[in-house]
């Protein structure tokens, strides 16, 4: 009885916590967004205006080509960035498991992941410079003419996501190597006796052995791909002409450039929104295996 | 055993002495945006304030992009990460509105300054800041060495400087005639601010600065129609290069010409080897003054007013020894100045001297100026929406 009674006690500094650094600033930024300003409620004011801005959504992007917008910007990223991270994490996970030396390569690929991703902004910015970096230097060696190709709207975006990859597929490689570990050896070597070939043993057991890591793969980088900040902000500034703007930049420039909170929070939501869309399924599932 | 205790007492009181006088001294912190050798050049200023007042002084380096971001959560919640802080005159003067700047009235006189140099600072008759030294953007710097080498002079009207940089397109190993500096995107925005005074004229600068003309108008569309579009065009620029990296690739000869502020003349290995030339017609040059404030929230009132009064005043003398720039503070004594720095202050003469449009105006537009430029940079023929994208951030 006195244990049932003490139970909730031992919860109580965790929710104070929760309460005073979570919820509170949650439920204050959703308020904001309906606000104007001056304070007055505006309902979904804000939501209109700000989504109809270019900066957010750019319709003649699709004649003149970039930028199309922060919100689509997310989108390729999201299209482009979220199954090369899974693949190559896969891939090399795979492939460096029965190398010679795999993991000390692992190890290499994995600095990438303990980089700060404000220090890669700035790596990727010089890795492209058409003076001195690599990217171009490479096309340099192959006869074309260098660029900075961070420089020009057509290749300032992809740049970025394709540079990028090198901070967050070791994530990837790091888990589904875990997974790897998991799968016990006597499937394999009854798929052998059977005669499976390396690639059916692929894709009818490592495959779907490592579905509940790709689940986890995919959510985080897709969380990852939307809450983009840093990456972009010191590689580009989300230039040039705003071509590779992204939402969580433009929520900076609307909170500390415009200093117009309000329309900071919109974004704030839209980006929790679309998180919490990517993020409750695994949370559910997650609930109910607990169970 | 008495004495023992004697002499754990006598330590215990050095040390109790040593901790209260270390806690007695107070140590100012000053922000800055200077790193390498902007910084080496500012660090004697705050040491002959220390010497003159024996009030130490820590310098810490933020820029100002950065710092827009943290001083306004900092003082919402009534802290300031420094003691004097450098940062856009307009956002000094929005801080001192808010009530977050000391009220700096009385500190400096009007009169001791160059004319208009304290304006932007002030809110409803108060002073919220200082303007410290400042630096002049006079045109296009070239070598010496380089221009004789190749029997090239500087040009007189707008023919000469288009032949101007066709020939040196055509020199071999030159990557294009100007290179163009890129930082967060300023060195563009001081190009195309040089345009607009000498072909609008010092007015038009005056009234696009103040929102009384639009950035659609058919007098700046011409300016970059006809005379900023064709240069890109025809890759007389090239493509936005980070500043300082620029600064090497033009001193070892990859470039001819680079458009930079006075500052350049701190620099370099060699000022005695630095030439420079407005673009022919210039009327108006613009001169951008540095700023500095003391937050409301320092805990060292008195001693950073004193510290912001020294740099206001004898703290430009030190600062213009050094080089690459000019003193608002009118009792600076032009013998003070590096022969090179007379020559940059030369090109004043006879010239309107003009506010830095992107810091006067700052808020939101100051970032879209830079960011739209490096697109028109590489994208000159997409200046239409460069200018309505302009217009439509206009405050």
């Amino acid at each position: 009885m006195r244990e049932r009674l003490l139970r909730p006690i031992f919860f109580v500094p965790a929710l104070v916590l929760l309460a005073a650094f979570v919820v509170y600033p949650v439920v204050n930024t959703v308020w904001l967004s309906f606000l104007s300003p001056k304070g007055d409620f505006v309902a979904l004011d804000n939501y209109a205006e700000v989504l109809s801005q270019p900066e957010m959504v750019d319709p003649r992007g699709f004649q003149r080509g970039f930028p199309y917008g922060a919100l689509i910007h997310n989108f390729m990223w999201l299209i482009i960035h979220l199954p090369l991270t899974v693949h190559l994490g896969l891939a090399l996970a795979v492939v460096l498991r029965g190398v010679r030396g795999g993991s000390v390569i692992k190890s290499i690929v994995f600095l990438g992941m303990v980089t700060p991703m404000i220090v890669g902004g700035i790596i990727l910015r010089f890795m492209f410079d058409g003076s001195i970096g690599i990217v171009p230097g490479i096309v340099r060696l192959l006869g074309g003419t260098p660029h900075t190709l961070t420089a020009y709207p057509e290749t300032a975006l992809l740049s970025l996501i394709l540079g990028s990859l090198w901070l967050w597929v070791p994530f990837g490689m790091v888990l589904y190597s875990a997974g790897l570990e998991t799968i016990p050896s006597e499937v394999y070597e009854a798929a052998m006796i059977d005669g499976a070939s390396p690639l059916s043993m692929f894709f009818r057991i490592t495959f779907p052995l490592l579905k509940p890591i790709t689940e986890v793969v995919v959510t985080m980088t897709f969380l990852w791909d939307l809450k983009i900040f840093d990456v972009v902000y010191a590689a580009t500034m989300g230039g040039p002409g705003g071509a590779s703007n992204v939402l969580a930049l433009q929520m900076y420039f609307y909170a500390f450039r415009e200093f117009n909170p309000n329309s900071a929070a919109v974004v704030a939501c839209v980006l929790m929104l679309l998180t919490t869309l990517v993020a409750a399924p695994m949370m559910i599932r997650s609930a109910r295996e607990a169970r | 055993m008495f004495k023992r205790i004697l002499l754990v007492a006598c330590v215990v009181f050095l040390i109790a002495t040593c901790a209260a006088l270390a806690a007695d001294t107070k140590t100012l912190t000053c922000i800055g945006p200077w790193s390498g050798a902007e910084m080496e050049a500012f660090v004697p200023v705050l040491q002959a304030f220390e010497k003159e007042t024996g009030i130490k002084v820590e310098y810490r380096i933020y820029r100002g992009e950065d710092l827009s971001a943290q001083l306004p959560a900092q003082f919402s919640a009534k802290t300031t990460p420094g003691d004097v802080i450098f940062m856009w005159a307009w956002f000094i003067a929005k801080q001192g509105e808010a009530g977050h700047a000391l009220d700096l009235t009385g500190l400096v006189k009007d009169a001791d300054y160059l004319p208009g140099a304290l304006d932007s600072l002030k809110v409803g008759g108060k002073l919220y800041g200082i303007a410290y030294t400042g630096k002049v953007k006079p045109g296009f710097w070239y070598r010496k060495s380089f221009f004789q080498k190749h029997g090239l002079t500087p040009p007189t009207t707008w023919e000469e400087f288009v032949a101007l940089l066709d020939k040196i397109a055509k020199i071999p190993g030159i990557k294009a005639p100007i290179v163009s500096g890129d930082g967060v995107g300023w060195p563009l925005s001081d190009v195309t601010e040089h345009f607009i005074a000498t072909f609008g004229g010092p007015q038009l600068h005056k009234e696009l600065t103040a929102g009384k003309i639009a950035w659609t108008d058919p007098v700046v569309k011409g300016i970059f129609e006809g005379r900023l579009v064709p240069l890109l065009k025809a890759k007389r620029f090239s493509e936005p290069i980070e500043w300082t990296q620029a600064l090497e690739l033009w001193w070892q000869g990859d470039y001819g010409l680079y458009f930079m502020g006075s500052w350049i003349t701190g620099m370099v290995k060699d000022p005695s080897d630095l030439g420079v030339f407005s673009l022919p017609g210039a009327r108006g040059i613009v001169f951008g003054a540095d700023y500095a404030f003391v937050p409301k929230y320092t805990k060292h009132p008195e001693e950073a007013k004193k510290l912001i009064q020294f740099l206001a005043t004898k703290g430009q003398e030190v600062q213009v020894t050094k080089g690459g720039h000019i003193a608002t503070y009118a009792k600076v004594p032009l013998d003070a100045y590096p022969p090179v720095d007379r020559g940059v202050a030369e090109l004043l003469t006879g010239r309107v001297a003009l506010s830095d449009m992107d810091d006067t105006i700052g808020g939101e537009w100051q970032p879209a100026f830079w960011d739209q430029l490096k697109l028109l940079w590489v994208k000159p023929d997409r200046y239409v929406e460069v200018l309505e994208t302009l217009e439509k951030k206009a405050p």
